[in-house]
């Protein structure tokens, strides 16, 4: 019994523990309202589609978001239903202007350690230093400008609107990021149940047949 | 070896039966998604619907658009091909002009280039489609006049978004 | 009706005599505990690692510039292709965490003693293949753990003082990792599992024909033996059951902390992630070969690490029968080897600094010291066990046992 504690306290712990390098990570709560996924929504088409593409979201998959069609609409334009949220920038004047293509946002919340506290502290992570150039906390030296423009922010009223900002941008890249997220909780909940009454039905069944023998 | 068989009484039974339901129940639910897993994905159904710009086709040309896969015949027709179309009832399977076109845009006619025998595509004609594999023929409205095709090229559903855009699905 | 089917398939094919001999008679220990169950959870990981698999191969391409986009269209598109890929990623951890109980009970109790040699040599290769087919799978994604993690395991064979390079081209099909590569990845992944249910059909003839052995290590005489069926098919499933609950858990709540954060970026030659890390599952032998100091010494200890294993059955000389219940010293070192394996997967999972190194390499030493003193280790426990006496429980089995045999 020890061993398999061990085991298994070894499996759970070593797993987190890919975010535990990141400890300053500041930790934000992922809303999954659909009111907060819009939100974030057009605070990233705003905001951050100028540069980086969320190259596996299409517009379609924003009505399964609950977006509504109307203004899914004219958010698109002429495009079409299929096509998929580019950004702005073409690679080649991305490159020049920044020396790299900004990272595609589809699967960003979970592709950095400390997943979504990642991009939340990083966006609310920007100064002034006191040259006056901008810097950020998490990422030093970063090329992307202060999007959510928190290190202009003048004062804590500011900042928590801007943290709100924040906190709306990364619910949307959750949602981004595993849109059946939603789903799978729900059918996790719903098997567990199934397990519970099942491996009950097969202890009571297996007590009883193992009764035979005494 | 201890063997004893000895049933012991009817709440066993009913307990191995209520058991081997739940988990049976469970067991063919699970296969559910596997089976599901195969027909068409979102992004394969987002192709269900096709937009076209008829601007270009002139009267007597043909256009070829893809819809979920499948070719779709849009026939600019000249007013010759409408009269004479409007005139005749078809072949094997009459069916009245007024079903095939559109009401008010005569001109457009929009069919399932696929064959209704074994799947071919038809090639244009002069006149109407011939059908390469098995010598089928189709007039001027898909309609169906020899053999060995069952019936006419079938409808697809479409609506003029404008006088020069369609939406076919 | 139903008889006159069964009557008709007898006289063609031994189907009553093979469901007798292998089931409703088959000769199992009363005694088992839970233990015993991760055997046949094994076999399930197993089946539904080869059923989500196929279904996934319908939709995965391998192709380098297609392999991350066709995921995200399993994740995204496909109808609960999220729930195939979920289960099968999480299986991949499932089989190593049942295979590796499944071991450790085989050393806590002994079973690897004479006569279950080829029983246990043939899990040994069962291991190899699971370790190999994961290995494989695991570039697919194409992320950038998959590429830079098949990077540094196929470099390995370049320690190889001769033909090393050539060995190294050889199995990437290119100078890097690449389109070849993940090609030919693909289809040795797609093969390996049949292979595996090949081998686990041989561990299984081999394991009927020696029989289980239990938890006393002592074999039971006919009376303590009960049919398989159906006392120990409703055991499995109950097993199953609370099996598949971590299962579950894992699969459905908790899936993306099995996948690095580095596999959501697609793989890319020209940078490598800060911090590359095995999956859990290969960290205590990741970290044997960064304990080496020497590249060769490295991938030979590494190698052996694993290999190590099947020596068992001759590295243990001590004559008491059973395993770690009845020897108080060999439980000692089977405890010792445990933490020692434990902290030797944090080890490998840390990056590397002056003090970690040093740590690895002590427990790397203890590792095999381990395997190496225990044929001293096993003869000093049983004299002192002789001297002794053997346990009380122990000498009241064997008695109550032989009385037995000899009706």
């Amino acid at each position: 019994m020890k061993k398999f504690l061990m085991t298994l306290a070894f499996s759970l712990t070593a797993l987190p523990a890919f975010a535990s390098s990141e400890a300053h990570l500041e930790k934000v709560q992922v809303d999954t309202s659909p009111a907060a996924l819009e939100r974030g929504m057009d605070i990233v088409t705003s905001n951050c589609t100028g540069c980086h593409a969320l190259k596996y979201i299409h517009y379609r998959d924003l009505l399964g978001m609950g977006v509504s069609k109307k203004k899914v609409d004219e958010m698109r334009g002429d495009k079409n239903m299929d096509a998929t949220l580019v950004s702005a920038m073409p690679d080649d004047a991305a490159m020049s202007a920044f020396g790299k293509v900004p990272p595609d946002l589809s699967l960003m919340f979970n592709a950095r350690e400390g997943r979504g506290n990642y991009t939340y502290t990083y966006l609310t992570a920007f100064y002034k230093k006191p040259d006056g150039s901008l810097d950020n906390h998490v990422f030093p030296g970063v090329k992307m400008p202060d999007a959510l423009g928190y290190s202009e922010a003048a004062d804590d009223k500011q900042r928590a609107d801007i943290k709100a900002q924040a906190k709306d941008v990364v619910s949307f890249l959750a949602w981004a990021a595993d849109p059946h997220e939603q789903e799978r909780l729900l059918f996790g909940k719903y098997i567990m149940g199934y397990l519970v009454l099942l491996t009950g039905m097969l202890y009571v069944l297996k007590k009883k047949i193992w009764a035979r023998l005494d | 070896m201890t063997e004893n068989n000895v049933a012991d009484g009817g709440r066993r039974d009913f307990l191995l039966m209520a058991t081997s339901l739940v988990g049976g129940v469970g067991a063919a639910a699970a296969c559910v998604p596997f089976v599901a897993s195969m027909n068409p994905s979102s992004d394969a159904l987002a192709k269900a619907t096709t937009e076209v710009d008829l601007a270009g086709i002139e009267p007597g040309a043909i256009r070829t658009v893809p819809w979920q896969g499948k070719p779709v015949f849009i026939l600019r027709r000249t007013p010759e091909q409408i009269s004479a179309m409007a005139q005749s009832k078809g072949g094997l399977m009459p069916e009245d002009e007024g079903k095939r076109v559109q009401k008010g845009h005569e001109e457009w006619l929009v069919v399932v280039g696929v064959c209704t025998h074994m799947g071919c595509v038809p090639n244009k004609e002069e006149k109407g489609w011939t059908c390469h594999c098995h010598g089928s023929q189709y007039d001027d409205s898909g309609r169906v006049t020899r053999g060995p095709a069952p019936d006419n090229l079938p409808v697809p559903p479409y609506k003029f978004i404008s006088d020069s855009k369609i939406l076919i699905g | 009706m139903f008889n006159q089917i069964i009557d008709w398939v007898d006289q063609r094919f031994p189907l009553t005599a093979f469901v007798k001999h292998e089931l409703t008679g088959y000769p199992t220990p009363r005694n088992l505990s839970y233990w015993w169950n991760f055997g046949f959870l094994a076999g399930f990981v197993l089946v539904m690692q080869v059923a989500t698999g196929i279904f996934l191969a319908m939709h995965y391409k391998a192709d380098s510039a297609l392999a991350f986009d066709s995921i995200q269209h399993i994740m995204r598109d496909v109808n609960y292709g999220w729930l195939l890929r979920y289960l099968h990623a999480t299986g991949a951890s499932a089989f190593f965490f049942v295979i590796f109980i499944h071991m450790a009970r085989t050393l806590y109790y002994g079973s690897y003693r004479k006569p279950r040699e080829l029983l246990w040599w043939t899990g040994q290769g069962l291991l190899l293949l699971l370790m190999g087919t994961a290995f494989m799978g695991y570039l697919l994604p194409w992320g950038q753990m998959s590429y830079w993690g098949a990077t540094v395991i196929t470099n390995l064979f370049g320690a190889s003082p001769i033909l090393g390079h050539e060995i190294v081209i050889w199995l990437r099909g290119d100078f890097t990792v690449g389109d070849e590569t993940l090609s030919r990845f693909f289809a040795l992944h797609y093969l390996f599992p049949f292979i595996i249910v090949g081998a686990v059909i041989i561990h299984l003839v081999a394991l009927h024909t020696v029989k289980s052995s239990n938890p006393s290590g002592i074999d039971l005489a006919a009376k303590d033996n009960i049919p398989f069926h159906p006392y120990f098919t409703i055991k499995d499933l109950f097993g199953l059951g609370l099996f598949m609950m971590l299962y579950t858990w894992f699969a459905f709540f908790t899936p993306n902390t099995l996948i690095e954060a580095a596999n959501n970026i697609p793989a890319n030659p020209m940078s490598t992630p800060s911090h590359i890390v095995p999956e859990w599952y290969f960290l205590p032998f990741y970290a044997i070969l960064r304990s080496v100091p020497n590249a060769l010494g490295g991938v030979v200890a590494m190698g052996l690490s694993v290999l190590i294993f099947a020596f068992m059955p001759y590295l243990d000389r001590s004559r008491i029968p059973g395993g770690a219940r009845y020897r108080p010293w060999y439980r000692i070192l089977f405890y010792g080897f445990t933490v020692d394996i434990l902290f030797l997967g944090w080890i490998g999972f840390v990056p590397p600094t002056d003090s970690t190194i040093l740590y690895g390499k002590i427990a790397t030493i203890l590792y095999f010291l381990m395997f190496l003193s225990l044929p001293l280790f096993s003869r000093a426990e049983e004299r002192m066990m002789i001297k002794r006496g053997l346990p009380p429980a122990l000498q009241a089995m064997i008695d109550s046992e032989s009385k037995g045999k000899g009706k």
